[in-house]
C-alpha cells in the first residue's frame, strides 16, 4: 500500500507538470502571419517604400482595369466593335449597352480604381512622415503617386459620371483624398465632376512640379511617372474638357515646334515610333510609349484570357470590328498604310484587330495608356480648333506619314478649323482603335453612342440624355454609402 | 497484495481478481443450480452480462462472455424468473425443471431510459440523466444504407439536423446544418469530433470533389451525438455556434472475437434530367429566334455521311450508368482486460459522370487496455487514403474549409452540367473521319451552322474535354488519439489525451493544349499540396461523489490547447512544349505559384463541468469554459463561454408514480438550458493590418492586403432551449419535443465597406451584426407492432427554423454578371433569395414584363431601341437588378424533418427513409439557362413560347441572344420557385439468412443479404432536376440551382457477414 500510494503521487507530480508546462506556454496564443507582413512592419525600409511605390503601378494593372478589361469595356460601349459572345461574362451586357448597378463589372471597375486612389492616399501619408528614404525622394514618389492618383479619378469620371461637356455640375464621384485603413469612412457624397476634374489638374499640376525629368531606365521612364507623363495626361484631360488653350500649353512642354515633332531632355526622348507595329511588340518602352502598363513574362501578373487584350480581339475573338466602323475607312484597305496590317480576319470572316499578337497566355502586351502619337493628335485639335491650322495639319501629317509615307491628305479635308477637326478626330479612330479612346471621344462631343451590330444582335443607340449614357454607380457603393445618389 | 512479489505476479493476480469479480458467481449458497443460454433472438449469439433474477427472490446470476449461466437456488419449482439485459427487451418466463434452457431475447427500440449520450470530452450520460437537447444516431440506423461518408446518411434522421445532398459529384461535401445558419461570414460548418479528435470539415478538393469526412468509414461508426443547444455543447465553448456532432467508433466486445463482413455493389444513373430540344426543334426554335430579332436563319441540320441526321445527346456523351463497389472488414473483441477492434475498407466509386472515379481504403485501430486498477490506457486511430478524379463539373464551390463559399464554377472554365445543357444538338461529337469536332480552342465544331451570324458558341466539344482534362484530389488522412487514464480512488480521475489529424491533401488539374479551358495558355497543369494538421492535448480531471445515495454530483476540470496550421504550396504551368504531355511534370514553357498557405491558429482553453442530481429526479448541469484564441487580438483573445440546464425527471416523483398519469404518459421529463456559446471560425489572422507580396515589371510589390481591427472580439451565441421527453403506450411511443432560439450577437462580419473606401476586398472584419434561429423540433419513435415474427418500428422527426437577420450593416450579397440571386438583408432571412418581380408574359407583344420599384411594368423587348419600354411604349429605365429586386422568401426550409420506417416479418426487412423540406424558395438557374436564346439548347418546355397576339404563355416571345427575359442576366421571380419536397430517399429489403440449423451456423453466426434503392422518387412541385441541388454548398448562399448536373438515382445489393 505505501508502495502503491508513493506510486500515485509521483504519477500525479509527473501529471500536474505535463499540465503546467504546457498550459503555461506565454508565447502559445501568439501567431504571426508568414506570408504577410503586418502593417506596423511594412514602411520600414527603402525597399518597402520602392516595393508600394510599384504596388500603385501594379493597382492599374488590375486585369479588370488598364491591365486590360477597362479598355475592352470602353471599346464595348462605343460603336467600332461587334459582339461575338453573347456570354455575359464576357461583357456582353456592356456591349448591349444593358448594364444593371449588380454587375460585377460595374463593381469591380470602380473598385480596382479606388483601391488604386486608397493606396496612393496611404502611401503619401506615409511619405509625409517617413524617415526611411530622403525627403527629395519622398517628394518625387509623391508626385507619383499623385499621377495615379489622377489617372484613376479621370478613369472613374469618364465611367460614372457625366461627360463634363454636357454638364459639369452634375455628380462626379466622391472625392477620397485621405487614406482609409479604418472603418467608419463608408458615407461620402459625390463630388461634382467639375470639382473632381480641378482636383486632377490639381494633382497632375504638382505631379510635373515634383517629378523627375528622367529615370534611369526606359523601363522606368515608360512605366512610372516621370514629369512629362503628367503634362501628356494634362493633355488629355484639358481635352475633355474642351480647354483647348490649355492643351496647347501643355502639349507645347513636349512637342517640338516644327516636324519631326520630338521631345528631348536630360536623357529622353518622346517621339513616334518609325514602325507602327513596333509600338505594340518588341520592347514597349520605345520612344512613342509615354506611360504603359507593364508585365513580367508570369501568369501572376497577367490578366486571365477573358480580360486580355489579345484574348478579345484577336484569339477567341470575343469582339469584332463592326463593318459600320471605322474599320470601313479606305486607309484600312489600303495596304501602304501600315495600320491595315494589323488588321486579320477570323474564322467566320470578320474583321479583327491584331495590335496585341501574344494569343497564348500569359498575355503579356503591355497596354499602352498614353503614347505619343495621342499627345500630338490631342495638341492638333486644339490647334485646329483654334485656328492654327498649318502647326495643326503638321501634327496630324506626321501621324498619318508614319504609317503610310506617301500619303496627302486630299485639300478639302483640312481645309478650315471644322474639316481639319473632323479629319483629326477621325485619324484618332484610325491611330487610337482599339485602346479605349472612341467612348471618351463621343462622350466629350456630346454625341449619340450609335447604334451597332455583331453577330449577338443589334445594340441600340443611347442618346446623351439617356441614363445609360453613362454606368451606373455600383450596387456595392449604393448599399453601404449612404450619402451616395445613383445615376 | 504482498510488497515483496515482482510486479509481473502481481499484475497476474490482479487480472485474477477481477475475473473472479466479473465471472458469474454465486450471490449465496443454494443447493440447486440450472444451466443455460441467453441468446439473441435474431442472430443466435449468445448474449454477455444478461442479468437473471429470481422474481418474488433474491436469487440472482449473470452469464458469461457465451451467454452462458448457471442460476442457483433453493430448487424450488415452480421458479419465476427475469431476464434482463441492455438493448433488449426484458423477459419473464416460469422454470419447471432441470433441463438446459435456452432462452432468445428481442432486441427493443433503444429506450429512453437506456440510451447513452456521449457529449464529448469523453462523458457519458444517460439520456434521462442529460438536459441538454441531444439527438442520439445509432450505427444500426447508420448501416442501412451504403455510403462513402457518414454525413451523407444523416438526412431526416435526426430532429434540427438538415443535411442536403447538394450534387452528386462523388466526395463532394453535403451541406450540415444543426439548428440552421449561424454566421454569416465565419464558419458554418458543426464541430465534429471523432473519439476526441477535431476534424476538418469543408470542401478541400480544388475543382473536384473532396470531403475530409469521408476519411471516416461509416461503418466503423458506432454512435453520433448531435449536441444541439448550449448546455450540451458549451463544454466546446467557442467552436460549438454550429453545434456539435460526437462521434463514437466501435470498440470490442466481451464475448467471441467478432468478424464482420460487408460489401455492396451499386449502379447510379441520373435522376430527371431535365428534358431538352432535339436537332430538329432546336433548328426550329433557333431559327425563329433569329427571324423574330431579324436576322437571317444561321442554323442548319446536318446529316452523317450515310445522310442520319445529326441529333446528338450531350447527356449521352457525359453521363452513363456508374458501378461501384465496396467492402468492408472488421474484427473485435475484448477480454477482461483488452478491448480491440480493428477494421479494413475499400471503396471503389465510379460516379455516373463519366471519368468520375473514386478509390478510398481505410484502416482503423481502437484498443484500450485496464493496465491496473488506477491505470487505463488506449488509442483510437485511423489511416486512410481517398482518391478522387474526374471532369470539371461546375458543381463544387471554390476551395473552403468550414467558411461561406460562393461558387462561380458553374459558369467558368469548362463545367460539364452546364455543357451538357447548352451544347448544340444539331452538331457532331465527331467529324465523319472519326477526328473530334471542333472549331478552334474555344468552341465545339459548328457543324452547319453559319459562324458568322449566329454568334461565337463558347462551349467545348464536352467528349474532348472530359476525356483529356483531368481533376484529382487525394487525401492521406491520419487521426489519432492516444489516452491514458488514472483513478486515483473509484471517483477521482485524471484523464489526459492527445489527438492528432493530419491531413495531407494533394490536388491536380490538367487542362489540354488543344481544346478547352487550357486552350488558350497552351495547355495549364496546377498541382497544390496542403498539409492540414492539428494537435489537441486535453486533460481532464473529474470527481464523482453520492451523497446517502440521495446526492450525485460529478464535477470535472479541464484544460485543452489546440494548434491547428495549414500549410500548402503550388504551381501553375502553362503554355506546354509538347502536347505529349499530361501532367504537371512534362514540359512547359511557363510557371507560376500558386496556392500558397502558411497559417497558424491556436487554442487554449480552460474548463469546468458540474453534473448534480438528486435521488434522479432533478438535474442540474453547470459548464463553464474560458477560450483564447490566437486570431483575436492582444486583450481581446480570452472569452467566457459556458450553459447550465436544469431537468425534471417528474415520473420519479411519487405523486406522479401515484397518480393515473404513468397509464398513459410514461417517463415525463421536463428540461430547460441557456448559455453562451461562441465561433472560432474567424480566419487565422483576422484583426491584423497586413500587406501582401506580389510583383509588378517583375519588380516587387507590398499590397494592402487586410485591414486591421483590433477592436475584433468573439462572436456569441446564447442559445435558449426548453424541452419536454415523455413515452406512451406503455414505452411503444417515445417523444422528444424542443423549442430553441439561438441569439447570435457581435457577428464578425466581413462587413462590406463603400467601394469608394478602396481598401482591401472592400470588407473589414467587424462585429456588427446580430440574428436569431428559432424553432420547435419534434422526433417521434415508435414500436408499433412487436411480436415473435412481426416487427413494425416507426420514426418521425420534425423541426421547425425561423432565421431573422436582425441587425446588419449593409445588404450582404455577391455582384455578378449573372444577376444576385441571394441577398442577406436586415430584417430578412439569412441569403434569402432575391429576384425582379416579374409580371409574365405581355400577351399583345410577347414581351417579359416586369415591375419596377416604382411598382411600374417595364417590359423588355430585346431588339427593340430603347429596349426598356413602359406598357404604353415610352421609354423606361433598365430594370436594376439591385434597385429592384424584393427578397422572395427563405432559402433556409422553414420546415424539414424525415420519416423512417422499419418493418420486418420473420427474417425479412423492409426499411424506407424519407426526407422533407419546405417553406422555403429556390432559384431555377439551370431553367434560366434552359430558356436562354443565344446558341444555348432549350428545355422542351420552349416551344410554349409566345408566337400569336393574345397568347397567354410564360414564356416570351423569342429574340435571338435575349438572355434577359429568362432571368439568366438578372434574377427575375419567373425562376423563383418553391423548393417543398418529400422524397422517398431509401428503401432497403433485406433477408437475414437463417443459420442456426445449418452447418455453416456454426461457422457463421449472421448473414444478411439486401437490396435497396436510393433517392428514386421525389413529391415536388420544383420544375428542375432536384429541389436538393444547391451550387453553393455550406454556404449562407443556399437554393441557387444552376447548371450543376443532376443527382443520382442509386441500385444496390449488400452482403453483411458476421463470424
Amino acid at each position: 500500500m505505501i508502495i502503491k500510494l508513493y506510486r500515485m503521487k509521483n504519477l500525479l507530480l509527473l501529471l500536474s507538470i505535463l499540465f503546467f508546462t504546457l498550459s503555461c506556454n506565454k508565447d502559445f496564443l501568439n501567431t504571426v502571419p508568414k506570408t504577410s507582413i503586418e502593417e506596423s512592419q511594412a514602411f520600414n525600409t527603402p525597399n518597402q517604400i520602392i516595393a508600394h511605390l510599384n504596388n500603385l503601378y501594379g493597382q492599374l494593372q488590375n486585369p479588370i482595369f488598364y491591365g486590360g478589361r477597362y479598355i475592352i469595356f470602353n471599346e464595348q460601349r462605343g460603336d467600332e466593335f461587334g459582339q461575338n459572345d453573347g456570354n455575359a461574362a464576357t461583357g456582353s451586357a456592356v456591349w448591349n449597352q444593358n448594364v444593371a448597378s449588380t454587375n460585377e463589372y460595374i463593381n469591380n471597375v470602380w473598385s480596382a480604381a479606388y483601391t488604386a486612389i486608397n493606396s496612393a492616399n496611404i502611401l503619401m501619408s506615409n511619405l509625409n512622415t517617413t524617415t526611411v528614404i530622403s525627403d527629395s525622394l519622398a517628394k518625387i514618389y509623391i508626385g507619383e503617386s499623385k499621377f495615379v492618383r489622377a489617372l484613376a479619378y479621370l478613369s472613374l469620371l469618364q465611367t460614372y459620371a457625366k461627360p463634363y461637356n454636357v454638364d459639369k455640375s452634375a455628380l462626379g464621384v466622391p472625392l477620397r483624398l485621405t487614406p482609409i485603413t479604418s472603418s467608419g469612412f463608408n458615407d461620402l457624397a459625390r463630388s461634382s465632376v467639375e470639382e473632381v476634374y480641378i482636383q486632377i489638374i490639381k494633382d497632375l499640376d504638382e505631379a510635373e512640379k515634383d517629378l523627375p525629368v528622367s529615370n534611369t531606365s526606359s523601363y522606368l521612364n515608360t512605366t512610372h511617372a516621370i514629369k512629362s507623363s503628367a503634362i501628356a495626361l494634362k493633355t488629355r484631360v484639358y481635352l475633355n474638357q474642351s480647354n483647348y488653350n490649355k492643351v496647347i500649353e501643355e502639349a507645347n512642354k513636349i512637342v517640338s515646334n516644327t516636324s519631326p515633332f520630338v521631345y528631348n531632355n536630360n536623357g529622353i526622348t518622346l517621339k513616334l515610333e518609325s514602325s507602327f507595329a513596333q509600338i505594340f511588340s518588341g520592347s514597349y518602352t520605345g520612344s512613342e510609349s509615354i506611360f504603359s502598363i507593364a508585365f513580367a513574362n508570369t501568369t501572376t501578373e497577367t490578366p486571365p484570357s477573358q480580360f486580355s487584350l489579345a484574348f478579345n480581339y484577336n484569339v477567341q475573338p470575343i469582339i469584332f470590328l463592326a463593318t459600320a466602323g471605322i474599320i470601313s475607312d479606305p486607309t484600312f484597305s489600303d495596304s501602304k498604310d501600315s495600320r491595315s496590317l494589323l488588321i486579320g480576319l477570323d474564322k467566320a470572316n470578320h474583321k479583327i484587330l491584331k495590335k496585341f499578337t501574344i494569343n497564348t497566355a500569359p498575355f503579356r502586351d503591355y497596354v499602352p495608356v498614353i503614347r505619343y502619337a495621342e499627345v500630338l493628335l490631342n495638341y492638333a485639335e486644339a490647334l485646329a480648333r483654334t485656328n492654327q491650322l498649318n502647326q495643326s495639319i503638321e501634327l496630324l501629317k506626321a501621324v498619318r506619314i508614319r504609317s503610310n509615307v506617301n500619303y496627302q491628305f486630299a485639300s478639302d479635308d483640312i481645309v478650315d478649323s471644322d474639316k481639319l477637326t473632323n479629319t483629326i478626330l477621325k485619324e484618332r479612330r484610325i491611330e487610337l482603335l482599339g485602346e479605349g479612346f472612341r467612348l471618351q471621344d463621343l462622350q466629350r462631343l456630346q454625341k449619340t453612342l450609335p447604334a451597332k451590330s455583331g453577330s449577338i444582335g443589334t445594340a441600340p443607340e443611347v442618346p446623351v440624355t439617356a441614363k445609360n449614357y453613362i454606368w451606373p454607380i455600383p450596387s456595392g457603393e449604393l448599399s453601404s454609402n449612404k450619402l451616395c445618389l445613383p445615376n | 497484495m504482498q510488497i515483496t512479489k515482482p510486479a509481473q505476479f502481481k499484475f497476474f493476480n490482479l487480472i485474477l481478481t477481477s475475473v473472479l469479480i466479473f465471472l458469474c458467481v454465486d450471490m449465496f449458497s443454494q443447493d440447486q443450480s440450472i444451466l443455460g443460454k441467453i441468446k439473441d433472438a435474431r442472430s443466435n449469439i449468445g448474449i454477455e452480462d444478461a442479468i437473471i433474477t429470481q422474481v418474488n427472490g433474491t436469487a440472482q446470476c449473470k452469464t458469461n462472455y457465451l451467454g452462458e449461466f448457471t442460476f442457483h437456488w433453493n430448487g424450488i419449482f415452480p421458479i419465476k424468473v427475469e431476464i434482463k439485459s441492455l438493448g433488449y427487451e426484458s423477459k419473464n418466463i416460469e422454470l419447471n425443471n432441470f433441463d438446459f434452457i435456452e432462452i432468445a431475447l428481442d432486441e427493443k427500440l433503444e429506450q429512453l431510459q437506456e440510451v447513452l449520450i456521449v457529449s464529448g470530452y469523453n462523458t457519458i450520460q444517460k439520456k434521462v440523466d442529460f438536459s441538454g437537447a441531444v439527438a442520439n444516431i445509432s450505427s444500426r440506423q447508420l448501416l442501412v444504407r451504403p455510403s462513402i461518408s457518414f454525413d451523407q446518411l444523416l438526412g431526416g434522421m435526426a430532429p434540427g439536423l438538415d443535411v442536403i445532398q447538394p450534387s452528386n459529384i462523388l466526395n463532394n461535401t453535403p451541406v450540415v446544418r444543426i439548428r440552421g445558419i449561424s454566421s454569416i461570414t465565419s464558419g458554418i460548418f458543426p464541430l465534429i469530433v471523432v473519439d476526441g479528435v477535431p476534424l476538418f470539415t469543408g470542401a478541400i478538393g480544388g475543382i473536384i470533389g473532396n470531403n475530409p469526412l469521408a476519411d471516416i468509414n461509416p461503418n466503423d461508426i458506432q454512435t453520433i451525438d448531435i449536441l444541439k443547444d448550449a448546455s450540451s455543447s458549451a463544454i466546446f465553448g467557442s467552436r460549438a455556434a454550429n453545434g456539435v456532432m460526437v462521434i463514437t467508433t466501435k470498440k470490442g466486445k466481451k464475448g467471441r472475437a467478432k468478424v464482420n463482413y460487408n460489401n455492396w455493389v451499386s449502379i447510379s444513373t441520373p435522376y430527371n434530367l431535365p428534358e431538352l430540344l432535339g436537332a430538329e426543334d432546336y433548328v426550329m426554335i433557333k431559327n425563329e429566334a433569329m427571324k423574330n430579332s431579324g436576322r437571317e436563319p444561321g442554323y442548319k441540320l446536318m446529316y452523317d455521311k450515310d445522310g442520319v441526321l445529326i441529333n446528338t445527346s450531350w447527356y449521352d456523351v457525359a453521363y452513363r450508368p456508374g458501378i461501384s463497389h465496396a467492402h468492408h472488414l472488421s474484427f473485435s473483441g475484448a477480454s477482461n482486460s483488452t478491448n480491440y477492434y480493428f477494421s479494413f475498407g475499400y471503396d471503389n466509386q465510379n460516379s455516373f459522370i463519366k471519368y468520375n472515379n473514386f478509390q478510398r481504403y481505410t484502416t482503423r485501430l481502437n484498443i484500450e487496455n485496464q493496465v491496473n486498477k488506477y491505470f487505463k490506457a488506449g488509442a483510437h486511430i485511423a489511416y486512410s487514403n481517398g482518391f478522387n478524379k474526374g471532369p470539371i463539373t461546375g458543381a463544387i464551390p471554390s476551395n473552403t474549409l468550414s467558411s461561406s463559399a460562393y461558387n462561380s464554377q458553374y459558369i467558368l472554365n469548362e463545367p460539364l452540367g452546364r455543357m451538357t445543357y447548352v451544347l448544340p444538338p444539331n452538331v457532331p461529337v465527331y467529324n465523319s473521319n472519326g477526328s473530334y469536332s471542333i472549331q478552334n480552342g474555344q468552341s465545339v465544331g459548328y457543324g452547319l451552322n453559319n459562324p458568322s451570324t449566329i454568334g461565337t458558341i463558347n462551349a467545348y466539344n464536352l467528349a474532348w474535354v472530359q476525356k483529356n482534362d483531368v481533376n484529382t484530389s487525394e487525401n492521406n488522412n491520419l487521426t489519432g488519439n492516444i489516452f491514458g487514464e488514472i483513478s486515483f480512488t473509484s471517483n477521482l480521475k485524471l484523464r489526459s489525451s492527445f489527438a492528432i489529424n493530419n491531413l495531407l491533401n494533394e490536388n491536380t488539374s490538367f487542362m489540354n493544349p488543344i481544346h478547352g479551358g487550357g486552350a488558350s495558355s497552351n495547355g495549364i497543369a496546377t498541382n497544390s499540396i496542403a498539409k492540414y494538421y492539428r494537435k489537441d492535448l486535453v486533460n481532464l480531471l473529474s470527481y464523482s461523489f453520492n451523497l446517502n445515495k440521495v446526492h450525485h454530483v460529478t464535477f470535472s476540470l479541464g484544460h485543452e490547447q489546440i494548434r491547428t496550421t495549414i500549410n500548402s504550396w503550388g504551381a501553375e504551368r502553362s503554355n506546354i512544349t509538347d502536347p505529349y504531355y499530361t501532367g504537371y511534370q512534362g514540359g512547359f514553357v511557363n510557371i507560376a505559384p500558386t496556392g500558397n498557405t502558411l497559417t497558424e491558429n491556436t487554442l487554449l482553453s480552460f474548463f469546468s463541468n458540474i453534473n448534480y442530481d438528486i435521488n434522479k429526479k432533478y438535474f442540474l448541469s453547470l459548464n463553464v469554459r474560458r477560450d483564447g484564441l490566437s486570431a483575436l487580438a492582444e486583450g481581446n483573445k480570452f472569452g467566457n463561454f459556458g450553459g447550465g440546464s436544469i431537468g425534471w425527471n417528474m415520473y420519479n416523483e411519487s405523486f406522479y408514480k401515484n397518480s393515473s398519469f404513468p397509464e398513459y404518459i410514461n417517463n415525463l421529463r421536463l428540461r430547460a438550458s441557456y448559455g453562451l456559446v461562441g465561433n472560432s471560425e474567424i480566419g487565422d489572422y483576422p484583426s491584423i493590418g497586413a500587406y501582401t507580396s506580389s510583383t509588378y515589371g517583375g519588380n516587387p510589390t507590398l499590397k494592402y492586403a487586410q485591414v486591421a481591427n483590433p477592436d475584433l472580439r468573439w462572436e456569441t451565441s446564447k442559445k435558449l432551449d426548453l424541452g419536454l421527453n415523455f413515452s406512451l403506450a406503455n414505452e411503444r411511443i417515445f417523444v422528444d419535443f424542443d423549442y430553441f432560439k439561438n441569439n447570435i450577437d457581435g457577428l464578425i462580419l466581413k462587413a462590406p465597406q463603400s467601394l469608394s473606401s478602396g481598401i482591401p476586398g472592400n470588407f473589414i472584419n467587424a462585429n456588427v451584426g446580430s440574428m436569431y434561429n428559432k424553432g420547435i423540433e419534434l422526433g417521434i419513435n415508435s414500436s408499433l407492432l412487436k411480436n415473435k415474427n412481426l416487427k413494425w418500428d416507426l420514426g418521425v422527426n420534425f423541426a421547425t427554423l425561423t432565421n431573422k437577420v436582425t441587425s446588419l450593416i449593409s445588404d450582404v450579397y455577391v455582384p455578378s454578371v449573372f444577376g444576385v440571386q441571394n441577398m442577406t438583408r436586415e430584417g430578412f432571412s439569412i441569403g434569402s433569395i432575391f429576384a425582379v418581380p416579374t409580371m409574365g408574359v405581355n400577351p399583345d407583344n410577347g414581351l417579359m414584363v416586369f415591375i419596377n420599384n416604382e411598382g411600374k411594368a417595364v417590359q423588355y423587348n430585346h431588339i427593340g431601341s430603347p429596349r426598356w419600354t413602359y406598357l404604353d411604349g415610352s421609354a423606361a429605365p433598365a430594370i436594376d437588378n439591385y434597385k429592384d429586386g424584393v427578397i422572395q422568401g427563405p432559402s433556409l426550409p422553414k420546415y424539414f424533418g424525415g420519416l423512417n420506417n422499419n418493418f420486418s416479418y420473420k427474417n425479412f426487412e423492409l426499411n424506407f427513409n424519407i426526407t422533407f423540406a419546405g417553406g422555403h424558395k429556390l432559384y431555377n438557374g439551370t431553367r434560366a439557362t434552359n430558356s436562354d436564346q443565344r446558341y444555348f439548347n432549350n428545355g422542351t418546355f420552349i416551344l410554349d413560347r409566345w408566337t400569336t397576339p393574345g397568347q397567354k404563355t410564360d414564356i416570351a416571345k423569342l429574340q435571338y441572344g435575349d438572355n434577359v427575359s429568362s432571368g439568366f442576366s438578372f434574377s427575375a421571380t419567373s425562376k423563383v420557385e418553391k423548393g417543398d419536397y418529400a422524397k422517398l430517399k431509401n428503401i432497403v429489403f433485406a433477408y437475414n439468412i437463417p443459420l442456426n440449423n445449418s452447418k455453416i451456423g456454426s461457422q457463421i453466426s449472421s448473414m444478411r443479404v439486401y437490396a435497396q434503392a436510393v433517392n428514386i422518387f421525389t413529391l415536388t412541385a420544383y420544375r428542375g432536376s432536384d429541389p436538393e441541388i444547391s451550387i453553393n454548398g455550406n454556404s449562407i448562399n443556399s437554393g441557387k440551382d444552376q447548371n450543376v448536373p443532376p443527382n443520382a438515382k442509386v441500385f444496390s445489393v449488400g452482403l453483411n457477414v458476421g463470424f
